[in-house]
């Protein structure tokens, strides 16, 4: 990297928050991918004007900026693929107000998800998205990859929530966009073009959310399926039914025996599939929606339904969803997780054809989830190093996205595009439709300075 | 890079566990010193990373590195916490060996490693240290301990840094070798550990009564050494197997019933980490049955069914859980039953009580300021709990809250676990029931 230029870097942030030692810039290499690609140099600015000085400098030199929170996103959406600055926006972590009449929370970027929800939890409100790194990833790359989580299947995903944003333009220009009420909008909704923009419009520095009442009840349930088809058809049917689940999540039985062997708490290893089912309200209308739920649940085949007698109980199942990734780790060390969704009348077709892909490419798939977004979460188990398994895994998931949108789904429910579906994208929006995304990114960001190689890059692009 | 790197065995061994990490980041949320530093190349993904690139030839065993290997408190929250079963203790203890076999130790560690293998040599050093401590070191105020005059950085020391006064005789020199009772239901071996020697024998000489009163015969091996945990953690494993060597053949000379350590850093060594620092097959035999027979105070007295017994102890308590107790050896309720079975005691549990109290070992020497500021979060949360009694079953944790607390003027006490046993039996013996 040029001397002169890790001086300026120096002289915007400080020194202490410019590295460009090799050994540090190896640890800003990835995210929870499994690709590393190099940046030069590694800035934490501490501000927004600082962050405003950055892309100013880099757009001046024509030097790629890769922002990154947490760096635990899925997709890859924080790899600095072209190399360049990788500025990372985890001092931007204050939470500013949290306005208790108003339902709405001021927040910086750098915020972690679990502080701000702890926060506001304390202040007796709800924020409900819930991805899986809660306790690690920032606000700031929910916003960038649009986060789901489990409680999104009732309550909505991150782009629900938020009202407005700050944001350092490629040019290094600062602009507000929405505002602080709900519901009301001068123009377009902006924050809505750039919740999972993956930081290539434009860098999140500050935010307004939308906050909700705490459920003041809930009740946990467990439905035991002897076939997974039927489990699929419970989850259509629930949602069809109108009562709709805080939680509905599925495992298969690969899943099941991998948590089983892993927590040893009786989960039945000889059933085909599970639901985790959760749902919330007032008392009365909880327990008119559990009624609800163990109806659908029996009409479609379902050979049991627990129901937690306690909060203990409710808590392993809860612990039983969130162990699966550990358990399944025990299986195979790679584990890659996709988030292709369908419509929820499309769950039975999607759960056949993934179990037909894991048989066709000889492939470890597990399918747990959040079935009710339709998000079934095929994880395929392999190893890394295995150059030949990896090489059927990137063929099978390349089968896979083809099956998603031919169901009419999507590549992503809520893990992003990244340097990972890129190459797929133009499959969901057609040429017209990349070629529109391609030209909004030249008109916002005409020199390509903000994350490179992802989302709409002219690379991606095909003639056909 | 040179390809024998790549061949290297130490470097073969780390793949088993470099290829679970599944990056997610979750050490991110555990890691103590990732909360002050926020810096990737702290957590156990940015490390496991380094080590990946060593292994496939794109980074060199660099000093560079050695010093982000070191920057760790080895508490083990990272192992604990990884979704995926990374033994990220293990895997960073031998990277620290292979570096520190490439590039050597700091000159000091060189030294003091060196001088913890003559037994009688260090023994004489500390025992001078007692005597010549206030030519460096000066009272503190209200007789709380030392203070050193000037700034020593090179030993750790920062002026503002009270440590214990150190013991005018060792606890070994003020206890016999073997500690009867009538028809001793047991003989076991006390391995006293450095701290309880030196800087606490008192809680020592509690420990050995809490055992004499519940009918158990107590030999303090002469022979005893370091246990070498500040050697092979730094990496230096020759040190580290020769002190393993003598005191697995002192201990098993002995043919004793139990090996009981009051110390969480000993008590990991002896029954967990020799077995990844012996070579020798013969001593690994004679190690693995040893291994069986090492407890902690806490965890014997519940073995043999202690004397409940226990006199009134009217004091608030709250408990930290030592790194080496709580994620090595398993201890973490045993203390907290025995305690709670004291009349007049009110146990107040602090948050975050297994959280690492920043001592490290020697961690805290070299990042004294850090080490400080984890420290204060443990500090903040014990005070919290309105506690006047602090119990710990680690004399380096104790050590490290008591200056803390010291230097915040804190009226807060902290004893050993075998202390308050020793307490409430005292306060029976005085008919206090």
């Amino acid at each position: 990297m040029d001397l002169n230029f890790l001086a300026e870097l120096k002289n915007i942030v400080g020194p202490k928050y410019v590295m460009d030692a090799q050994e540090d810039r190896i640890c800003y290499s990835f995210d929870a991918t499994f690709r590393d690609y190099l940046p030069d140099v590694i800035v934490k600015p501490g501000t927004a004007e600082e962050i405003q000085a950055v892309v100013r400098l880099a757009a001046e030199k024509g030097v790629p900026v890769y922002t990154r929170g947490a760096g635990t996103g899925l997709s890859g959406g924080s790899v600095p693929v072209n190399g360049g600055i990788v500025l990372v926006t985890t001092r931007l972590n204050k939470i500013l107000a949290i306005d208790t009449v108003n339902y709405t929370a001021a927040v910086e970027s750098g915020v972690i998800t679990q502080d701000f929800c702890n926060a506001v939890d304390a202040a007796g409100l709800y924020y409900p998205p819930d991805p899986g790194s809660i306790k690690t990833s920032t606000l700031g790359g929910n916003i960038a990859e649009c986060a789901g989580g489990p409680h999104c299947i009732k309550y909505g995903v991150t782009r629900d929530y938020i009202l407005g944003m700050e944001v350092v333009m490629p040019d290094g220009s600062l602009v507000q966009v929405g505002n602080s009420i709900d519901g009301e909008m001068s123009g377009p909704d902006w924050p809505m073009l750039l919740c999972g923009s993956e930081g290539t419009l434009g860098i999140v520095t500050k935010m307004t959310l939308r906050l909700i009442d705490k459920p003041p009840a809930k009740q946990t349930m467990l439905a035991i399926f002897d076939a997974i088809d039927e489990a699929a058809v419970t989850v259509s049917t629930m949602m069809a039914s109108g009562t709709i689940p805080t939680t509905l999540e599925i495992m298969d039985n690969l899943t099941i025996c991998a948590v089983e062997n892993y927590l040893h708490i009786g989960l039945p290893v000889d059933a085909d599939a599970l639901l985790l089912i959760e749902v919330d309200g007032e008392p009365t209308a909880v327990a008119k929606q559990a009624e609800s739920v163990i109806k659908v649940c029996s009409d479609c085949g379902a050979r049991e339904v627990k129901i937690a007698k306690d909060q203990k109980e409710a808590d392993s199942f809860g612990l039983a969803r969130r162990s699966i990734s550990p358990a399944c780790g025990k299986i195979n060390p790679t584990k890659i997780s996709e988030d292709a969704t369908v419509p929820r009348s499309q769950i039975p077709a999607m759960v056949r054809a993934v179990r037909e892909l894991a048989a066709k490419y000889k492939l470890k798939m597990v399918i747990f989830g959040h079935a009710g977004d339709g998000n079934l979460h095929p994880n395929i188990l392999s190893n890394k190093r295995d150059h030949e398994e990896m090489e059927r895994v990137e063929e099978a998931i390349c089968e896979l996205f083809q099956i998603a949108l031919k169901l009419g789904g999507t590549l992503s429910g809520e893990h992003g595009i990244g340097y990972m579906k890129a190459p797929f994208l133009q499959w969901e929006f057609g040429k017209t439709g990349f070629v529109a995304g391609r030209n909004i990114k030249a008109a916002v960001d005409p020199n390509g300075i903000l994350n490179p190689g992802k989302l709409f890059d002219s690379k991606f692009y095909q003639e056909e | 890079m040179k390809k024998g790197d790549i061949m290297n065995p130490d470097i073969a061994k780390w793949q088993k566990q470099l290829v679970k990490c599944i990056r997610c980041g979750t050490c991110r949320s555990v890691c103590p010193i990732f909360q002050f530093e926020d810096n990737e190349n702290t957590t156990a993904r940015g490390k496991v990373k380094l080590l990946e690139s060593v292994s496939d030839g794109k980074l060199d065993l660099t000093p560079a590195l050695q010093e982000r290997l070191f920057k760790c408190l080895m508490c083990k929250a990272c192992a604990a916490g990884c979704p995926s079963g990374v033994k990220t203790d293990e895997l960073f203890l031998n990277a620290r060996k292979t570096l520190v076999k490439k590039n050597g130790l700091p000159l000091l560690k060189k030294i003091a490693f060196t001088g913890l293998r003559f037994r009688r040599f260090f023994d004489l050093g500390l025992r001078m240290g007692a005597t010549f401590q206030n030519l460096v070191l000066k009272d503190a105020p209200g007789g709380r301990g030392k203070q050193p005059r000037i700034p020593i950085p090179a030993a750790g020391f920062d002026t503002r840094r009270i440590i214990p006064t150190m013991a005018d005789k060792p606890l070994r020199r003020q206890l016999p070798s073997v500690n009867s009772v009538a028809a001793p239901k047991a003989r076991v071996a006390f391995f006293t550990g450095c701290m309880l020697n030196y800087m606490y024998p008192e809680a020592g000489k509690a420990l050995v009564r809490v055992l004499n009163h519940n009918g158990i015969e107590v030999v303090i091996p002469e022979e005893q050494c370091c246990c070498g945990t500040p050697a092979f953690t730094s990496g230096d494993q020759e040190t580290g197997q020769f002190l393993a060597e003598h005191n697995i053949n002192v201990l098993a000379a002995g043919n004793y019933d139990a090996i009981i350590t009051g110390c969480a850093t000993c008590g990991s060594a002896l029954k967990l980490e020799y077995g990844e620092i012996i070579s020798d097959a013969t001593l690994q035999k004679k190690w693995e049955a040893l291994s069986e027979k090492v407890y902690d105070i806490t965890t014997y007295l519940l073995k043999i069914g202690y004397d409940t017994d226990f006199g009134p102890v009217k004091a608030t308590v709250t408990y930290h859980d030592p790194c080496h107790l709580v994620r090595s050896m398993g201890v973490s309720k045993e203390p907290r039953q025995i305690m709670k079975n004291i009349p007049g005691l009110i146990f107040q549990e602090m948050k975050e009580a297994d959280k690492c109290c920043g001592s490290g070992g020697t961690f805290n020497l070299a990042h004294y300021e850090l080490s400080r500021k984890i420290n204060d979060l443990k500090l903040n949360n014990a005070e919290a709990t309105g506690a006047e009694i602090l119990v710990t079953g680690c004399s380096a944790c104790r050590m490290h809250i008591a200056d803390g607390l010291n230097q915040r003027d804190s009226n807060m006490k902290v004893v050993h676990t075998a202390e308050i046993i020793d307490r409430a039996y005292q306060s029976a013996k005085k008919g206090g029931k």
